[in-house]
């Protein structure tokens, strides 16, 4: 036990500042502003703000990246959620869209936030701005119906 | 020193998905169900003269080569109807043998598509079908006035036209021929297994389907392919997410002249896509299994492994539909007049 302590320690300690040196990109790309979900497919402005305020950090092209996304490993974790969340759903390029796809892709959004799984529940606690009220839910669910 | 963090990444990714499509018994996501609807019984067509009439004229001229320049190429010849709509050749061949540059995409089921063509130039099936015929690697007609001097010339034609749109001073236009033609392709759809799956009969697609249907789902592969089509409803980059390598054809951005076009393909409804090989706008793909693969390294940038490419492709078989036998039958087509203009083979 003691050695684990002597020599592990020292090592996890080595490892951690050599793993701060290869951080994952993080470097936002561009949002053409004619291309985004607001632009194209001009939704109420309670859904803009639900979007701003839960879904910015990982379904657009204008993260905010939190201080501990700086830190390797949260670093590699939290940019794996930004890749992924953006190639499943990123409101930054909404280019090409009918209003009908944009109906089905607020419908799945609308399932996920009823649900609780979106945004990512561990996101909350450092993000309190992105717990979605259910008039925010309600938001996002009601939209899809009005396009129809 | 990289793969450290890559092992860490591993093992909580590996945790995540535990279970495999086991044979039995796979559970759906009853929710997700709501993004993908039924094909409708019947799709509205545009006004025009009986409905009945229009489909049978419609039916004539989609089989009828002498709307070509050398009177040997039809519509069907490029989208055989009993072959699924498609020609299974990367590009077809049109008038004089010459190549197009781009993939016959299939007549099923096109007319529910948003927009018509790879890049989405024509707004439906009727104006679309104007587009062949005058296309010089195509079917090459010089202009439109020959397309109506030739059927003008065809007795059973002036019948047919003449019943099909009765309050038509002039029954043979252009747009009347586009109209009986898309009003045809309108009939041209192709229920299948997902559509009764869809309707609540559980049983009618296997646990192996269920299973690749929930690794779609998991792959991201619905954020473009969903709705009643399971695509053709969007244009997207192809090459979000990594370059694709063949970078010839700008897509969308040769109709529209933006930059931030350039790329942009009408993402394809996957219905029947088991039939409709080979794949892509250039038809560079020959297997299925391919373009699935590659669909997850350039449009998810997350490579799929071999049986997740697997299970998914099982699930795109059951998309396969009915071919309607006795709609597409080929209709006995009328005999020239002595005015009909000879073939051109020039
Ligand atoms: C902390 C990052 C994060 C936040 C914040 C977030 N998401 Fe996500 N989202 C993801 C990730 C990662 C995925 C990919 C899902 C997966 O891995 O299964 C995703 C997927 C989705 C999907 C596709 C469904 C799926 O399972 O692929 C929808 C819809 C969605 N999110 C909606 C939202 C909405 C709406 C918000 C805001 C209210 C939101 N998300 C906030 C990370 C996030
Ligand atoms: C020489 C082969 C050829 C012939 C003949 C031909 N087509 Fe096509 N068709 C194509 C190709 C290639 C495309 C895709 C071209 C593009 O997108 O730029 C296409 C596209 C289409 C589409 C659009 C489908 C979609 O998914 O967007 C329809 C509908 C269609 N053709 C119907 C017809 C009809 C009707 C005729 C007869 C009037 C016809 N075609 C004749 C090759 C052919
Ligand atoms: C970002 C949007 C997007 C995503 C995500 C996506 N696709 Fe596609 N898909 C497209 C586009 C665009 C095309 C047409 C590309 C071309 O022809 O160059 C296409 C074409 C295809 C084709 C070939 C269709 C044909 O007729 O040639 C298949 C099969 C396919 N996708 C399956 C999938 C599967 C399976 C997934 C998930 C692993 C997926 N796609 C994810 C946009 C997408």
């Amino acid at each position: 036990m003691k050695k684990i302590i002597t020599y592990g320690l020292p090592l996890l300690v080595v490892v951690l500042i050599v793993m701060q040196f290869f951080g994952p990109e993080t470097a936002n790309p561009p949002e053409d502003p004619a291309a985004t979900i607001a632009a194209v497919a001009k939704p109420p402005v309670e859904v803009i703000n639900v979007i701003d305020r839960g879904c910015r950090d990982c379904h657009t092209n204008r993260t905010s990246w939190p201080w501990y996304s700086r830190i390797a490993p949260a670093s590699f974790l939290v940019a794996r959620d930004v890749t992924k969340g953006r190639a499943h759903l990123n409101f930054s390029e909404w280019r090409g869209m009918s209003p009908e796809i944009t109906a089905l892709r607020m419908t799945e959004a609308c399932i996920e936030v009823t649900r609780g799984d979106m945004p990512l529940p561990y996101y909350l606690p450092a993000h309190p701005e992105a717990k979605l009220s259910a008039g925010d839910v309600k938001a996002i669910c009601s939209w899809p119906e009005q396009q129809k | 020193m990289r793969f450290i963090p890559f092992i860490l990444l591993m093992a909580l990714a590996l945790s995540g998905c535990g279970s495999d499509p086991a044979s039995k018994n796979v559970e759906i996501d009853a929710a997700k169900l709501k993004l993908f609807k039924p094909l409708p019984a019947k799709v509205d067509v545009k006004p025009g003269g009986p409905e009945a009439e229009r489909v049978a004229l419609g039916r004539m001229l989609y089989y009828e080569p002498r709307l070509s320049k050398g009177h040997d190429i039809a519509c069907n010849d490029c989208h055989m109807l009993d072959k699924y709509g498609v020609d299974n050749e990367p590009t077809s061949e049109g008038h004089k043998g010459q190549k197009g540059d781009r993939n016959s995409p299939t007549v099923y089921n096109a007319a529910l598509h948003f927009t018509q063509f790879w890049d989405g130039r024509a707004a439906d099936v009727e104006e679309q079908a104007k587009g062949p015929i005058l296309n010089p690697v195509e079917m090459a007609m010089p202009d439109e006035k020959r397309v109506v001097a030739v059927l003008k010339s065809i007795p059973g034609y002036v019948t047919a036209f003449k019943t099909a749109f009765p309050d038509q001073k002039d029954p043979i236009t252009y747009d009347t021929i586009a109209n009986a033609i898309g009003t045809f392709e309108r009939g041209l759809l192709t229920p299948s297994r997902w559509d009764k799956f869809l309707a609540g009969d559980a049983a009618a697609i296997t646990n192996e389907e269920k299973a690749g249907f929930n690794a779609f789902l998991e792959a991201g592969c619905q954020t473009c392919h969903m709705g009643v089509l399971v695509g053709g409803n969007l244009y997207q980059k192809m090459g979000l997410a990594k370059a694709y390598p063949e970078l010839a054809d700008e897509g969308r951005a040769k109709v529209t002249k933006s930059e931030g076009d350039k790329f942009f393909f009408k993402v394809p409804s996957l219905r029947n896509i088991e039939k409709t090989g080979p794949y892509f706008h250039d038809g560079k793909v020959v297997t299925l299994d391919e373009s699935v693969k590659q669909m997850g390294e350039y449009q998810l940038g997350a490579p799929l492994k071999d049986e997740q490419v697997k299970t998914i492709t099982t699930w795109l078989k059951s998309l396969t539909g009915e071919i309607p036998a006795d709609y597409i039958k080929k209709p006995e087509l009328p005999p020239s007049g002595p005015n009909t203009p000879k073939p051109d083979k020039g």
